[in-house]
């Protein structure tokens, strides 16, 4: 597994596969959402636009494009599912996305902090409660919007099954599901990935791959300092230096392999020479210590963040 | 036998007897320049004759009975010198006609033999084709005689023009009287040389017995003339010729035509064209056709047309304006064109709301719209079928839409464009279905043909485009199945446009897909029914065909509950509280976030504010 800290100002957030994954999901969820709702509300003006850009026929296009992307997406979602399993990162990451009772506490924190009279600021790890709950809204909504979806594809096979009620059911759940998942991206995830004060105009982890040390104090200072305080592990990075470049080489086209690559080469380099200066730990053991360590380092932790961040914006 | 001259002994013989002698017999002849002339004079005839009395000798001057021939200086005594009361005979036609041609020499008749010897006796002379078939004539054969018009006696006459008015009408008074009256008359008597007196339409000795006395050649042969009748206005030669193509002159009744000239114009009271009282005017025009076309008169008269024009109103049209004048055509011997310019006919009146259509509502509706329609297109292109404006409103039987006999009234329509040869198939759809219940119990909401497929701008909307045609129909159905007064006044089932305009298909026909279900996809047109009806498309039976027939899979799984679901809590509450779920997910789920966010960007900022200061 691949080092978290690139150099003193990156810290790895999401590798090349993962971006990739993100951006097949991005790209066939705009796609579904707007060839959704232009089924459902044919005669709106954007609806317009998109029929005087692509033609008349733009709406017997529709069923077909919505479709792909569905299968797009279908497919985007199994082969995380196969990343999950397979790969080390994957597991981490899925390990990691698992809600935990910490979160009820943090979510508990800032509730108090945002609504309430605590001045706390509650600090959060690799994944805090709103991205958990982001990551398993996109995991039902897939599961049910799949579901539903297909039910009213394969609409004449399922006749012979559901009553035309159960197409009613099925539509309406879509409907609301997708009008509920719209929302959720628009009002919870861009808020955070561009409106969000911290990262404005943009979080470019999704983009560059990498948080800038600023934005982890901000965003993620606990898992800032799981990174800086403890040694990261470093499984075999060469292995998976290829075993990364590989997946890559599958879904990039060349011109950016080459980038890429030598993105993957300079990352692995520095997880050399930070792993040199640096203990490896297994990677089970780090959550263990993790999780026990927890609350006794909160306190000490949080005054060196306010220490450092202070620091940083004297220093830009 | 001959007589030989040498065999004449001579006589001195003065009295008749002594000529007779010798004339008695039969076979006495004389040399005559060649030829062998009768010298027999039969004694009974003579003495029987009115010259019984007379010698021979009073009449045969200069004879000196010894010679042969018996005189070189014959001479005869006129006859005059004895009948001096013969007057005038100098004055009659037969002035220079010997008495002897008529009273014979010998066996001279006596004025009552003459007269019930008749015209045989002006025959003898007369031989002039014409005259010889007199006897073959009406008049012959009726007993009318030579002297009945020419006069008795020694003053026989020829008859001028002025007089064979008066002559003929000492017998036929009433067509005097009648002729009097007429236009020929009047102009005859302003100095017309030209005008027809009797004898130029009905012959002079060959009159001709009833119609045929009157065949309309003896009217066209002055009225085709250019010279007398110029230009090409009504009355004018070329106006008349159009009666040649006529269907009047075209169609034959033995060797008439089925109406001549008299029949519409009149015989011996023919009026001037200018006058009103004219048989060929507008007032009398549905009269003189009437002769003929009683039943269609009869109708005419019913119709809305007929109507007005009893009530002297001058737009209504009377039988020429539709028909033509001379040049009427039958719509039997319809050239192709007859349709079309039937339809122009009526349009030359109707068009462009000129007389004002009640139920104008526009262009679209404007009668001019027929021009547009597919029928009349149908018309241009050949097909002769296809309906011009008599076909649906009757042709004389015209009737307002609002008279209930009337071909177009609402209850009338379908049997009207159903009949046999044109929508027959939808008609008998269209027969039961509840739509077609409704026109019948005089629902004036319920719709009938026009009612969707329009009156006289019936178009043909690009067929071809199904997208466009299957949103129309949506249009079209919603027209009333959206009206809230069209529901309430007639309890129709609510919602239905909205739930269909939200439903699977009503959501891709909006957005353009050509081939999703609309109203008819499950309804049906013509034939639309209840769903409680067994005939019904969406009767429960027929469901699974109706549905099947785009979705292959379809059983009666599928149809167990409503289609239509207008009470969604009722007909489908998992649906309603499934909705309902959502709903407040939504609005709470997403209501937080907002509020999480809002919170969290103000205390960031606020935070990043303290940082900077």
């Amino acid at each position: 597994m691949r080092k978290m800290k690139i150099d003193d100002d990156k810290y790895l957030r999401m590798t090349l596969n993962e971006r990739v994954q993100h951006f097949l999901l991005l790209s066939s969820f705009i796609i579904l959402v707007i060839t959704g709702f232009w089924l459902k509300y044919p005669e709106a003006w954007w609806v317009r636009w998109i029929t005087v850009l692509i033609g008349e026929n733009a709406f017997n296009a529709r069923s077909l494009i919505h479709r792909i992307a569905a299968v797009a997406m279908i497919l985007t979602s199994v082969y995380h599912i196969i990343y999950l399993a397979a790969s080390p990162r994957g597991r981490k990451l899925f390990i990691d996305f698992l809600p935990k009772r910490s979160d009820l506490t943090e979510f508990g924190n800032s509730m108090k902090y945002l609504f309430g009279n605590s001045a706390e600021k509650p600090r959060f790890g690799r994944f805090s409660y709103i991205e958990k709950m982001e990551y398993w809204a996109v995991v039902w909504g897939t599961v049910i919007m799949g579901a539903t979806g297909f039910i009213l594809w394969f609409k004449d096979y399922f006749f012979k099954y559901i009553s035309n009620t159960g197409m009613e059911i099925a539509s309406a759940i879509h409907f609301y599901e997708a009008i509920l998942a719209s929302l959720a991206i628009l009002v919870w995830h861009f808020y955070f990935v561009f409106l969000n004060p911290d990262v404005y105009p943009v979080n470019k982890a999704w983009i560059r791959g990498y948080l800038t040390r600023q934005q982890l104090e901000h965003e993620h200072p606990k898992w800032l300092e799981e990174i800086e305080n403890k040694e990261p592990v470093n499984l075999e990075p060469e292995n998976n230096a290829s075993e990364a470049l590989s997946e890559i080489m599958i879904i990039e086209p060349k011109e950016t392999k080459t980038e890429t690559e030598t993105e993957t080469e300079t990352e692995t380099e520095t997880n050399k020479d930070k792993a040199d200066n640096k203990k490896n730990e297994p990677e089970t053991s780090e959550i263990k210590s993790e999780e026990d360590n927890e609350p006794e380092r909160k306190p000490v932790i949080k005054n060196n963040d306010e220490v450092s961040d202070s620091k940083n914006e004297d220093n830009v | 036998m001959t007589i030989i001259a040498s065999e004449y002994s001579g006589s001195k013989a003065k009295s008749t007897d002594d000529c007779l002698s010798c004339h008695e017999d039969k076979d006495l002849v004389m040399d005559s320049d060649g030829s062998k002339k009768s010298m027999f004079v039969n004694p009974e005839l003579y003495k029987k004759s009115a010259h019984s009395i007379a010698e021979c000798t009073d009449c045969h001057l200069n004879y000196k009975a010894e010679e042969l021939p018996h005189s070189a200086d014959k001479k005869l005594e006129n006859c005059r010198t004895c009948h001096e009361d013969s007057k005038g005979l100098e004055k009659s036609v037969h002035a220079k006609t010997q008495c002897i041609d008529c009273h014979g020499s010998h066996y001279t008749k006596k004025v009552s033999e003459l007269k019930n010897e008749g015209d045989a006796n002006c025959m003898s002379c007369h031989k002039k084709k014409e005259i010889a078939k007199f006897s073959s004539t009406i008049h012959g054969k009726k007993g009318v005689k030579c002297n009945d018009c020419h006069g008795d006696g020694h003053n026989v006459k020829n008859i001028s023009r002025n007089q064979i008015t008066e002559m003929c009408g000492k017998c036929h008074s009433e067509s005097k009287m009648n002729f009097k009256g007429s236009i020929h008359h009047t102009v005859f008597k302003g100095g017309g040389k030209k005008t027809p007196v009797c004898t130029d339409c009905h012959g002079v000795h060959n009159t001709i017995s009833s119609k045929h006395s009157i065949q309309s050649e003896a009217c066209l042969n002055c009225h085709l003339d250019e010279k007398m009748f110029p230009g090409t206005e009504t009355g004018s030669a070329k106006f008349v010729e159009q009666y040649k193509t006529s269907i009047h002159a075209s169609i034959k009744k033995g060797e008439m035509e089925s109406a001549g000239c008299t029949d519409c114009h009149g015989d011996h009271m023919i009026d001037s064209p200018d006058d009103p009282a004219s048989s060929t005017k507008r007032a009398r025009l549905i009269e003189t056709c009437g002769k003929c076309h009683a039943d269609v008169v009869a109708n005419f008269k019913k119709s809305k047309h007929g109507v007005e024009l009893l009530k002297n109103n001058e737009k209504a049209p009377t039988c020429s304006d539709c028909h033509g004048e001379h040049s009427i055509k039958s719509a039997l011997l319809s050239d192709g064109a007859s349709k079309l310019v039937m339809a122009d006919k009526c349009l030359d009146c109707h068009k462009d709301g000129k007389i004002p259509h009640k139920n104008f509502k526009g262009e679209e509706e404007l009668i001019t719209g027929y021009k547009n329609s597919v029928h009349y297109q149908a018309l241009v292109e050949g097909n002769e079928s296809a309906p011009t404006c008599s076909d649906c409103h009757g042709a004389h039987e015209m009737e307002l839409a609002e008279n209930p006999d009337s071909k177009i009234s609402k209850k009338n329509i379908a049997n009207t464009c159903g009949q046999s040869d044109c929508h027959g198939k939808q008609l008998t759809n269209f027969e039961g279905s509840i739509h077609e219940k409704g026109v019948n119990a005089g629902n004036q909401d319920a719709p009938t043909c026009n009612n969707c497929h329009g009156n006289h701008g019936i178009v043909s909307k690009d067929l071809e485009n199904k997208l466009q045609k299957s949103r129309d129909l949506i249009q079209l159905c919603t027209n009333c199945h959206e009206s809230v007064e069209m529901i309430e006044r007639n309890e129709l089932p609510t919602k239905v446009s909205e739930t269909y305009k939200e439903s699977f298909h009503g959501l891709a026909t909006r957005g353009g897909l050509k081939e999703a279900a609309n109203c008819e996809s499950c309804h049906g047109y013509h034939n639309v029914r209840p769903s409680s009806d067994s005939l019904s498309t969406i009767h429960k039976n027929n469901l699974p065909q109706t549905c099947g027939n785009c979705h292959p899979g379809a059983t009666e799984i599928l149809i167990t509950s409503k289609i239509h679901l207008t009470d969604l809590k009722e007909d489908s509450p998992w649906v309603f509280w499934i909705t309902r779920f959502y709903i407040i997910l939504i609005f709470g789920l997403i209501g937080f976030m907002l509020l999480h966010n809002i919170q969290d960007y103000r205390k960031k900022k606020k935070s990043n504010a303290k940082n900077e200061n």
